[in-house]
């Protein structure tokens, strides 16, 4: 796959407090906010369906499925940080052509998110999206 | 970098209850964006990340903080001079109650307390369809379930597509999609609200 660019933000999986607390474990059944893992908008039919990354322009994201390493780097600061796959997101569509930026670096539409446990190694968790690239 | 590491050192040292306390306050506060560019420790990806702490809040006795996990696993944090504290913003240790949610990043110690780096206090980011706007308040559509988010003067931002953050929150727009980052009321369905994106 060639590098991705985009935006990379955070979301809570596994039985936790507060809004997380009906979460559950994910379309792959595995996920959790403390482990170092990550949602893709490709991991099936269903899931493209749903997440349709291609109503914002990005054609030809890879298909991976559940377990899949992806490497996020946040270009705030080139901070990475290895994950597999345990769920389906993010919902791509909904926020396409959101952009953000430190200084002049800026990422467009949301193409991957994180558990709590990942996005906390590159980033701090209130800062709540960043401009990414993802690699394999 | 350095600075980043040797933060990580005296907070470990500070948390072993050296010298290094004085040391960490000496050294101050740094970029964030630097703090999370430092060096990780070997994680294998997929796996339970050890340096990092889910939970609720059970107990405090001086600067421990003992939380239970979602699997019922029981964590002691050591907070230190060093520690960057989050609860809607960034805020001090005596913020924090017992009861609260919280999720910490820090580095592990022979006795597997938790010297934490950060800790971020009932932070959540929520997905939802902005359902209606009162005042003060936004009602949102999450997964089902009503939340109210409360504006809270001085705090609450809002981000439209990039803009810079502003106290202006007009070019909401009810039905579309916002993302929230907020703390939680504690076993409520509430939140206090720091900043929601939006698209414009």
């Amino acid at each position: 796959m060639a590098a991705l660019y985009g935006e990379v933000s955070w979301f809570c999986c596994g039985n936790s407090w507060g809004p997380c607390g009906s979460t559950g474990h994910g379309a792959c059944g595995t996920c959790n906010s403390g482990s170092l893992q990550h949602a893709w908008p490709n991991t099936s039919d269903a899931c493209y369906s749903i997440t349709r990354p291609d109503r914002c322009g990005i054609s030809g994201m890879s298909r991976r499925t559940c377990g899949f390493l992806h490497y996020t780097t946040n270009r705030c600061n080139g901070a990475r940080v290895g994950t597999r796959i345990a769920d389906c997101g993010p919902q791509t569509d909904l926020f396409c052509g959101e952009r953000t930026c430190c200084g002049s670096v800026c990422g467009t539409n949301r193409v991957i998110d994180l558990t709590p446990a990942a996005y906390s190694r590159i980033a701090s968790l209130s800062t709540g999206l960043r401009p990414c690239v993802v690699t394999t | 970098m350095d600075t980043t590491m040797n933060r990580r050192r005296l907070l470990t040292t500070a948390a072993l209850g050296g010298a290094g306390i004085v040391g960490a306050t000496a050294l101050g506060s740094i970029a964030p964006e630097d703090a999370f560019a430092a060096p990780s420790l070997t994680v294998e990806p997929g796996a339970v990340d050890p340096h990092f702490v889910e939970g609720r809040v059970t107990s405090i006795t001086g600067t421990m903080l003992l939380v239970t996990s979602s699997d019922s696993s029981l964590h002691s944090i050591r907070i230190t001079d060093g520690t960057s504290i989050w609860k809607l913003r960034p805020t001090t240790f005596d913020r924090i109650a017992v009861g609260d949610g919280l999720y910490a990043r820090g580095v592990r110690l022979p006795d597997s307390t938790l010297a934490a780096e950060s800790v971020w206090v009932n932070i959540v980011n929520v997905r939802a369809h902005l359902a209606a706007v009162g005042r003060n308040v936004l009602h949102l559509e999450h997964r089902g379930q009503r939340i109210i988010g409360h504006i809270v003067p001085g705090t609450t931002a809002a981000v439209y597509n990039n803009t810079p953050a502003v106290a202006d929150l007009s070019l909401l727009r009810i039905g579309r999609h916002v993302q929230v980052i907020g703390a939680w009321h504690p076993d409520t369905n509430e939140i206090d609200i720091a900043t929601v994106y939006a698209a414009a």
